[in-house]
């Protein structure tokens, strides 16, 4: 094939690189810029199916303050990131830490981890369901089996045990994805230096301390960060298992907002979801904040 | 050497710990949808083996599970290679194209991920009603594609970075253009990147469930993750066996196809997540 070399405007600097780039604006700026502006838009009125759209300035947001509703989804939610996060992190620190050594069935480990991430978070949550069910449900057998209880439990009947019934499934799915990407992380420390502690008579604890935990800090920040905003907005296990139940102490604020929704109330809906919008912000702000400040603390 | 028995004791707990951990609740599934009763547990009854639960599943004209999983499968791998396409367009002019603050530009992408599905999804129904496509594909595969863009051009871009650049001069002195250099040069080296970002994008649509549930309202038009969790028995009763049917026949697909290409998956998570 004969082509002219070189002179052809393409590679010329100027507006084509934002050909290129106008399928990702564009999509982008149709599908998530405009909702979400569309929602701030919204939470400044009265949107409902049945009396229509009218401005009401901030009384969304003063309702909000007022609403026990919506303290008590706040609550849970803030409650459920605190339970959980650590949870997945440690546990899948130790997954990491468990996988980073030289084991025989090494791969066969990594691709169970794979599983509970790669089945879709809503249909596992069913089979969680099932577990805590009170008649057939795996939990109750295993206690009674156990000799721990002799009556089955009404795990999603108490407000303590309905928490844990939505920590557990989140924790079941994400600690494996953690220990992925800390897995990624710790195969990244320089084995020499492992080998010259040990050398020194550097007991395992020390090691961890001294070595792996300063050089994973990186993976963990950005672990931490990313689970805290992901766990911030969890729905899909919360829809399943308790509906946000029993008389709603486990409604996150993305279910509470999307009750509001799917009830023809986008006014209200969309104010609880600017609420989760800021607070998941400020979060990610006070994060990257402490990251530097402890970066440039050392 | 004590400490080394002790050492091994620990470590094979672990592996065990992590292999029922993962696994049991799948186990489970698997088990419940075989069993000819839910409460073999509980009732002294011996356990049957049955395959009617997945005949009903397969068959019964009332669930539409089929249609579920059709659904599913079309809106998933529209939306992942659309996905696909744009990533890799935009991949190229944010590694080779001189574009002015690309880094502001990458990590604005990277903010995106910060808003919650649910600041989405209010006025995405309203733009999905007002449009008419409620209970249609392009309701869900446009959101989708975007929603899952901000994590394929970083995978994207991560790969398209390590290919040479002597690879693309070569081909510019050859006479290509821009989208010739991409699509000979570019996408065939970076083939394992584009598979990583295909599979990512495909588990990530697949498993969606706020988007479908708020905009299908047809059983018809459901995806499998909202058909399953709203299956409920006709009279008040959980029919256990053909939920766990259900997911069983969604699951195990997904499980294969992670086993299969776990190595591109991890290097596509890594990539994301770890270099983010």
């Amino acid at each position: 094939m004969r082509r002219r070399p070189r002179a052809r405007a393409g590679w010329q600097p100027g507006l084509r690189p934002w050909w290129f780039l106008l399928p990702l604006l564009l999509l982008i700026a149709l599908f998530i810029l405009l909702p979400v502006l569309g929602t701030f838009g919204t939470s400044f009125h009265e949107d409902t199916a049945f009396r229509g759209r009218s401005f009401n300035g901030l009384a969304n947001y003063l309702h909000a303050l007022r609403d026990a509703g919506f303290w008590q989804s706040l609550t849970f939610t803030l409650l459920f990131v605190l339970v959980s996060v650590p949870l997945e992190l440690i546990l899948g620190l130790g997954f990491a830490l468990l996988l980073d050594r030289a084991l025989p069935w090494r791969p066969l480990l990594r691709v169970c981890l794979l599983i509970p991430w790669a089945i879709p978070a809503a249909i596992s949550a069913r089979t969680w369901e099932l577990i805590y069910n009170y008649q057939y449900g795996l939990a109750n057998y295993i206690l009674r089996s156990l000799g721990l209880i002799d009556a089955p439990i009404n795990w999603l009947g108490s407000d303590v045990s309905a928490f844990f019934c939505v920590v557990i499934p989140d924790v079941w799915r994400t600690a494996p994805f953690a220990a992925i990407i800390f897995l990624a992380g710790l195969q990244a420390i320089p084995r020499q230096l492992y080998a010259q502690a040990r050398v020194d008579g550097a007991h395992f604890l020390q090691v961890f301390w001294r070595i792996t935990l300063p050089l994973l800090r990186p993976v963990l920040i950005v672990a931490l960060l990313f689970r805290t905003i992901d766990a911030l907005r969890v729905f899909d296990p919360i829809y399943v298992i308790t509906g946000g139940g029993p008389g709603g102490a486990t409604t996150s604020l993305s279910l509470f907002a999307y009750d509001y929704f799917a009830s023809g109330d986008f006014g209200y809906g969309a104010c609880i979801s600017m609420w989760l919008f800021v607070i998941a912000l400020v979060l990610a702000l006070i994060y990257v904040r402490a990251a530097r400040f402890a970066a440039e603390a050392t | 050497m004590s400490e080394e028995v002790w050492r091994r004791l620990l470590t094979a707990a672990g592996a065990l710990f992590l292999v029922l951990f993962s696994l049991a609740p799948f186990l489970f599934m698997l088990l419940v949808s075989a069993s000819g009763r839910p409460d073999f547990l509980t009732e002294s009854v011996p356990f049957s083996v049955t395959l009617e639960h997945y005949a009903r599943v397969l068959a019964a004209a009332e669930l539409h599970f089929p249609r579920y999983l059709l659904n599913s499968c079309v809106v998933s791998l529209a939306a992942a290679a659309a996905a696909v396409l744009v990533a890799s367009l935009a991949a190229y002019a944010l590694t080779r194209l001189p574009v002015p603050s690309k880094m502001a530009l990458l990590f604005g992408v990277l903010a995106l991920s910060m808003f919650p599905q649910v600041s989405l999804v209010g006025h995405l129904f309203k733009m999905m009603s007002a449009l008419h496509w409620i209970n249609t594909y392009q309701a869900l595969i446009l959101p989708y594609a975007a929603w899952v863009l901000p994590l394929s051009v970083w995978i994207m871009v991560s790969y398209f970075l390590q290919i040479p650049r002597d690879l693309d001069r070569a081909a510019q002195v050859d006479g290509c253009s821009h989208l010739q250099v991409l699509a000979r040069v570019l996408l065939p080296v970076a083939r394992p990147g584009l598979f990583a970002v295909f599979l990512l994008a495909f588990i990530f649509c697949f498993n969606e469930f706020m988007f479908a549930l708020m905009l299908t309202r047809d059983a018809a038009a459901r995806t499998v993750p909202v058909g399953i969790a709203l299956f409920e028995g006709l009279h008040g009763e959980t029919p256990w066996g053909t939920i766990m049917a259900a997911s069983a026949v969604t699951t195990v697909p997904v499980v294969a196809v992670t086993v299969a290409f776990q190595r591109h998956i991890i290097s596509g998570l890594t990539r994301g997540a770890v270099k983010g």
